[in-house]
């Protein structure tokens, strides 16, 4: 499941090689197809960077585990007995087995099946049978004979983090103003509290992990690679569909930009590589209507607790595909959330996943729930679509013709704000603020 | 168990409607369906609930007509080139239920070929069928796959 080759057989690219690769209105195709800039990135982004493993809602009680990834290394995310979050390799340290076979669970004790050596949530050796056969120093206490520990770990209400970077600065540092977006989303629970829901969805695609965040920012693909969607959802009556209020219909027909939403969407650009564009779904069930008795409700709800002001200034908050560098996105509004992790140079996996929020009526999960299958599953009529232009990408990049991907829509019309860049004009400023962080983390020396 | 004429009667149909799959007949497919009728596939094993667990598919005739659509006259991506599928049907085990109805069991395979790539898809087949004007209508479809909670790739073609 991991990247099983050996790291030690690529030279490593120099910092004047990756500077090399990114010019202002366009880059290498070395960046999506090289294996030795895909270790670089591998070591200086998702081992350095706070990167996402798990939810807090998913480890409430010790012994709940979360099985995930953390650059090269499949890991549990454990809550132990003195209430503590932990971040563990998933390989027994006596003969290397991978211990945990289980996306999620609880378990009081994590023993490997081979030799039975037994493990507690936090790490530590508990017992190993037939003590006595083993060397009189043989230490149950020592770390190489427990589960490897990674220490970095940080909490941002309820969204946990982690890196095997020795000195990370701190994830608020990192995070920036995308905070905003986080805590949008837990503002947003009428109870001031956001529940993972059970159900998510994982898909792989044959293409580099870049590729997807790019197209996540991308705003002017949308007309052509959904106008299979769009074009049916137009000609299809209002309201046919009985389960989902015309949900469906509207997120299809919401691809269909014209020159207005080309112009009209604002996109963001922070320098730590983070970006978010304004809002585009305005009709139906996720406008949130004043008409509609569901958001009514829960409008109700929300301000008994922040009261009006503060309820109507968390709502107003209408930011699409925040994407936290490197491979988080967050849409706080439909409580939706994507993690991309990379598999390798041509290989990402996308985890697609919704919130509960708690206190809010039945029905706004619902249509969480809903946009989750609508934009994620994959038989999404949206999300298939994508993939396969990524793959496509992939396929072109990964021959030596025409090495050069053009990113220059835009140029030269960004404005420079205060946090960083802002465009209209589907302008591809996104993808620029991505590479020209992907440079200086690339090229940085030391963590 | 049903009678023989009955139980063949309600094979043919499911046969008749992986030819329809395989022959690409995707509005045919869809005439299958009562007009409220659901098409069903749930993302974890033995799911019963559609509102509170997401699902790869849970759509109604308005939803499915939609998707149908965008097969036969748009030429999604997903599509270029059009997949070729063939769709199996076995072990079918038909009950009669309430109102006339049929409860229909059944195992599937399906195979799909598109450009360099061969994919293959199994699991179960639960019907809710209604008996109308002598022909079957599907009320309710519901496709079991046992990969349902798996990593998956983009699927196009109904199962």
């Amino acid at each position: 499941m991991m990247n099983g080759k050996d790291k030690a057989t690529v030279t490593a690219p120099t910092a004047e090689d990756i500077r090399a690769l990114v010019q202002p209105n366009r880059v290498h195709r070395r960046a999506y197809a090289d294996p030795a800039v895909f270790e670089l990135e591998m070591e200086r982004i998702f081992s350095r960077l706070w990167i996402y493993v798990a939810h807090e809602s998913q480890l409430k009680k010790s012994g709940d585990f979360v099985r995930t990834r953390l650059a090269h290394h499949e890991v549990l995310v454990t809550r132990s007995d003195d209430g503590r979050i932990n971040v563990l390799r998933n390989r027994c340290p006596h003969r290397g087995a991978r211990l945990c076979m289980s996306e999620r669970g609880t378990s009081r004790l994590f023993s490997c099946p081979y030799h039975a050596w037994v493990f507690r949530p936090d790490g530590s050796l508990s017992s190993v049978p037939h003590r006595k056969s083993y060397p009189a120093e043989f230490d149950l206490n020592d770390p190489l004979n427990q589960m490897q520990r990674f220490e970095q770990i940080a909490v941002y209400r309820g969204f946990v983090f982690a890196t095997l970077n020795p000195n990370p600065e701190p994830l608020t540092t990192h995070l920036g103003e995308m905070t905003d977006v986080i805590d949008n989303l837990v503002d947003r629970a009428p109870d001031g509290e956001i529940e993972m829901a059970d159900s998510s969805f994982s898909m792989e695609y044959r293409g580099n992990w870049k590729l997807h965040m790019e197209n996540a920012n991308d705003i002017f693909h949308p007309s052509f690679v959904h106008s299979s969607s769009v074009m049916p959802a137009r000609r299809a009556p209002a309201n046919a569909s009985i389960l989902d209020q015309d949900q469906t219909r509207e997120m299809l027909m919401a691809n269909g930009f014209g020159y207005e939403e080309w112009e009209g969407i604002q996109l963001n650009g922070l320098a730590a590589g983070h970006t978010y564009m304004t809002n585009f779904y305005n009709k139906g069930v996720l406008s949130n209507q004043q008409t509609d008795p569901v958001i009514a409700r829960y409008r109700a709800a929300l301000a008994a607790r922040l009261g009006e002001d503060k309820a109507n200034a968390v709502l107003g908050m209408n930011r699409f595909n925040n994407i936290i560098y490197p491979n988080l996105i967050i849409n706080a509004q439909y409580q939706q959330m994507r993690v991309v992790t990379p598999l390798g140079v041509d290989r990402s996996l996308v985890r697609i996943f919704c919130f509960r929020l708690k206190g809010a009526p039945d029905e706004m999960f619902h249509r969480s729930i809903r946009f989750l299958t609508t934009l994620g599953s994959p038989a999404s009529m949206i999300l298939s679509d994508d993939v396969e232009m990524l793959e496509r990408c992939q396929q072109g990049l990964e021959r030596d013709d025409g090495p050069w991907v053009d990113f220059s829509r835009g140029l030269g019309g960004d404005r420079a704000e205060a946090a960083g860049a802002v465009s209209g004009l589907a302008s591809e400023m996104p993808m620029r603020v991505q590479f020209q962080a992907w440079v200086n983390y690339l090229t940085a020396e030391a963590a | 168990m049903l009678d023989y004429q009955t139980q063949r009667r309600i094979e043919s149909f499911l046969h008749d409607e992986a030819k329809l799959l395989d022959g690409g007949d995707f509005e045919g497919w869809l005439k299958l369906y009562e007009p409220q009728g659901i098409y069903w596939m749930p993302s974890q094993p033995g799911q019963t609930d559609p509102l509170n667990v997401a699902s790869i598919v849970y759509e109604d005739h308005g939803i499915l007509s939609i998707r149908v659509q965008r097969l036969l006259e748009e030429r999604a991506l997903v599509l270029t080139p059009m997949p070729r599928t063939t769709h199996l049907v076995s072990n079918i085990e038909a009950q009669s239920g309430e109102d006339g109805d049929y409860t229909v069991q059944a195992a599937f395979v399906c195979i799909e070929h598109q450009a360099d790539k061969q994919r293959i898809y199994s699991g179960r087949h639960t019907y809710h069928l209604a008996l109308a004007d002598d022909s079957f209508r599907i009320r309710l479809k519901r496709v079991d796959l046992v990969n349902c909670d798996g990593t998956h790739v983009p699927m196009a073609i109904p199962l």
